[in-house]
């Protein structure tokens, strides 16, 4: 901190004098560099110690044949990538890595498509549409086991609403309609949990971005003779393109990495067909005490996210500067 | 939140029972200081399979034997039996392990060869139930005291059999018959049984019905023995009730606190389950007491009605920083006068043979089945230390689900699972 002032002063005292000494020149790159480093370093600290670390550590561990014994008195030995084989070999593991991505994309466009269409809405001058924006922001408030928990409860076979309300429109083969017996009825339940929780975010964040829209360019188009579609496709949609950009990044992030909805949810699916990769991580490594097979399921899972967000980053960049 | 009212429950409990208490928590509390003075605090986890008696009568223990040593602390929490396995895991990989806990008595192996128990010295076999303490023993050694034992006989809705026209069943042919009586002439939307897909207890002891084997000892290690038309037939006539929709099709994926839950709605029939089950059952709708029958396990084929002989183990972790005051308390859990508390409220039999004289279950005619299924029809599985493991995995969860399904045939399954199982067995 006292560098600071030292620093100014000699910066004033240098109007003055025709060259100041070399010394005094590198005092003030060092001043001028102490304190950013100074102001990141406990951020740095914290990145490190919750991030870097036990990323470095996954991926140690997943070059050995760590199991609960290991991990406690150490002596793990390297098998460089048996893990690696194993989980792409492995068949519950392999099925485990199809559904992350096919489930997580559909997930990622019910999301976007669901929050696009809540943010156009919201954006209308609707009477009350400030309460509508509150209300939607309310799902995204609930904590996710909790939502799985009443999500699964509420498509019950016996006694869930859903099952109840489809069977009172008229559509009786849903009495005692078990969702979660089989894979894909068990994917349409928590694909529908899934988007409830996370459209509102997308929803509030597009909405914002559409409020930054001037509503000359808008009134230009119409003008110009654009209909209501060719107004969304020629001018709303390539101004908000940096948002959707980051926002289908995020989705797919947390939607390529849902633990909790396939957990509480998903648990009873014969021969467990519907679990995602972060739940395999989960049970390989803290089920079965392997910790290695484990870590290389999360590793594979950090490489696909990795690979998706590149890929849509680019893309996504590439479009907007053409 | 909960954990710390809970724990502020027990201390105002423990200053009043010290103030009031009478010459009876007197003598405990001289007998203890005659020995080294107890304190400092303990966590303790205790499963909890659902009913809410268990947690008051061990909430009592601890708030009594706070009375009995002042000074010291006892923190109790329980956790669901389903996610138990995984806790204890990550507890140990942690280094945050609780210093006393209730474990079930197939993982205790798994956890002391890891090297995560305390060896327990005082153990003497005549004086605990035998087949609970060689479930404990790795090697020679015992790592946890038996503390309750009970085995799954079968209850049933007495009206709803009447209904049907049906006797208890006491074969397979019985309960297929009887099951089929009461799809057609009961009604109502209730299902005869509640077979799960996610409660190994209902549908491995199938397997010794049939006059099969589950595993066989070999020298060091364990063989997987379930290879054998007898198993094959066994998973079969399990599933064979889901097939023909004799089940609820959501039973698939159900754990077995919700097949309860469905016996307790009166949405089945006939239910797998233990005295424990029955307790909490009739604890939640006492109406249902005179409604309900109980009966030995069904036999097989084979003319065997065996069942699992489940129960826990009192057990200490290695890296608990206050190990006298964990054993004080395991050993005040033990005593015959806190056992009977338990067996009399919570319907387990105790783990010590002095406590099952004493619990009067034979006398009892509803109760006698749950008694006579432990005595006399009930067997453990192999004491591996990769027993837990296989639990753990759910392998038998998946491979039965899908001879449920009908995507693989009862032959296909224990073929796979006994692969499963040896190269568990030797990695």
């Amino acid at each position: 901190m006292s560098t600071a002032p030292a620093a100014v002063s000699a910066g004033r005292a240098s109007e003055s004098a025709p060259r100041p000494p070399a010394a005094v020149i590198a005092r003030r790159w060092v001043a001028r560099l102490t304190m950013p480093v100074l102001l990141l370093l406990p951020a740095m600290v914290i990145i490190v110690g919750l991030i870097g670390y036990p990323l470095v550590r996954t991926v140690y561990l997943s070059f050995t044949d760590t199991g609960l014994g290991e991990l406690i008195y150490g002596g793990s030995t390297w098998v460089g990538l048996d893990n690696f084989k194993e989980v792409f070999s492995d068949e519950h593991l392999r099925a485990s890595l199809v559904n992350t991505v096919v489930f997580g994309t559909l997930c990622v466009i019910g999301t976007m498509v669901f929050g696009f269409a809540t943010a156009l809405l919201l954006n209308q001058r609707l009477r009350g549409n400030w309460f509508f924006a509150i209300a939607v922001l309310l799902p995204w408030a609930v904590p996710a086991i909790a939502a799985s928990a009443i999500f699964k409860w509420l498509f019950d076979s016996r006694y869930g609403f859903v099952n109840w309300a489809l069977v009172e429109l008229g559509f009786s083969g849903f009495q005692d309609y078990a969702w979660f017996a089989g894979r894909v009825s068990a994917y349409v339940a928590i694909f529908i949990t899934v988007v409830w929780q996370s459209f509102p975010f997308i929803a509030l964040s597009l909405l914002a971005g559409l409020q930054t829209i001037p509503k000359e360019t808008l009134h230009a188009a119409a003008v110009d003779g654009a209909g209501p579609w060719n107004r969304f496709r020629l001018v709303t949609l390539p101004l908000l393109r940096p948002i959707v950009a980051v926002l289908v990044v995020f989705s797919t992030i947390w939607d390529f990495k849902i633990f909790d909805q396939i957990y509480v949810m998903a648990a009873g699916v014969p021969d467990r067909a519907a679990d995602t990769a972060a739940v395999a991580a989960y049970r390989e490594g803290f089920a079965l005490s392997h910790y290695g097979l484990g870590s290389a399921v999360a590793v594979v899972l950090f490489l696909i996210l990795l690979v998706f967000s590149l890929l849509y980053v680019r893309l996504i960049g590439r479009e907007g500067s053409a | 939140m909960r954990k710390f009212s809970v724990a502020v429950v027990g201390v105002v409990l423990a200053a009043v029972v010290a103030a009031c208490g009478g010459s009876d928590d007197q003598q405990t509390g001289d007998k203890a200081t005659a020995s080294d003075k107890l304190s400092g605090s303990i966590s303790v986890w205790i499963m909890d399979p659902g009913s809410p008696k268990i947690q008051s009568v061990v909430k009592q223990y601890g708030t009594d034997f706070e009375a009995a040593h002042p000074g010291t602390k006892v923190d109790i929490q329980f956790v669901p039996w389903a996610q138990a396995h995984d806790k204890f895991v990550t507890a140990i990989a942690g280094g945050k392990v609780p210093d006393v806990a209730e474990m079930g008595t197939t993982w205790t192996p798994e956890f002391a060869d890891q090297g995560g128990l305390v060896e327990q010295p005082q153990i003497s076999k005549g004086d605990y139930v035998s087949s609970l303490v060689d479930a404990a023993t790795l090697n020679g050694k015992v790592y946890g005291k038996p503390w309750y034992a009970g085995a799954r006989a079968l209850i049933y809705r007495k009206d709803m059999l009447q209904k049907a026209g049906v006797e208890a069943p006491k074969t397979w042919d019985d309960m297929m018959a009887a099951a089929k009586a009461i799809k057609s002439k009961v009604g109502g939307g209730v299902y005869p049984v509640s077979f799960t897909g996610l409660s190994e207890h209902m549908y491995l002891p199938t397997i010794w019905q049939a006059g099969g084997q589950i595993a066989t000892q070999d020298g060091e290690t364990w063989k997987s023995a379930l290879n054998t038309p007898e198993a094959a037939k066994a998973l079969d006539y399990y599933a064979s009730f889901y097939k023909d929709g004799l089940d609820p099709k959501a039973a698939v994926g159900w754990e077995e606190p919700d097949a309860q839950t469905a016996f307790a709605n009166g949405d089945v029939a006939m239910l797998i389950a233990g005295g424990w089950t029955y307790n909490s059952i009739i604890a939640t709708k006492p109406d249902l007491e005179k409604k309900i029958g109980t009966e030995l396990a069904p036999a097989g084929p084979s003319g065997k009605n065996t069942a699992f002989a489940g129960g826990s183990h009192l057990v200490q972790f290695q890296e608990s920083k206050n190990k006298d005051l964990g054993a004080a308390f395991v050993d005040f859990m033990l005593e015959p006068a806190q056992l009977n508390k338990f067996t009399s409220e919570i319907g387990f039999l105790p783990g010590t043979t002095d406590g099952i004289k004493a619990s009067g279950y034979l006398d009892d005619p509803q109760r006698k089945p749950f008694a006579e299924q432990l005595l006399d029809h009930s067997a453990v599985y192999p004491p591996s230390p990769k027993w837990g493991g296989l639990e753990g995995a759910n392998i038998f969860d998946g491979e039965i689900q899908k001879v449920m399904k009908g995507q693989s045939t009862g032959q296909q399954a224990v073929q796979e699972l006994a692969k499963k199982m040896d190269e568990e067995f030797a990695g």
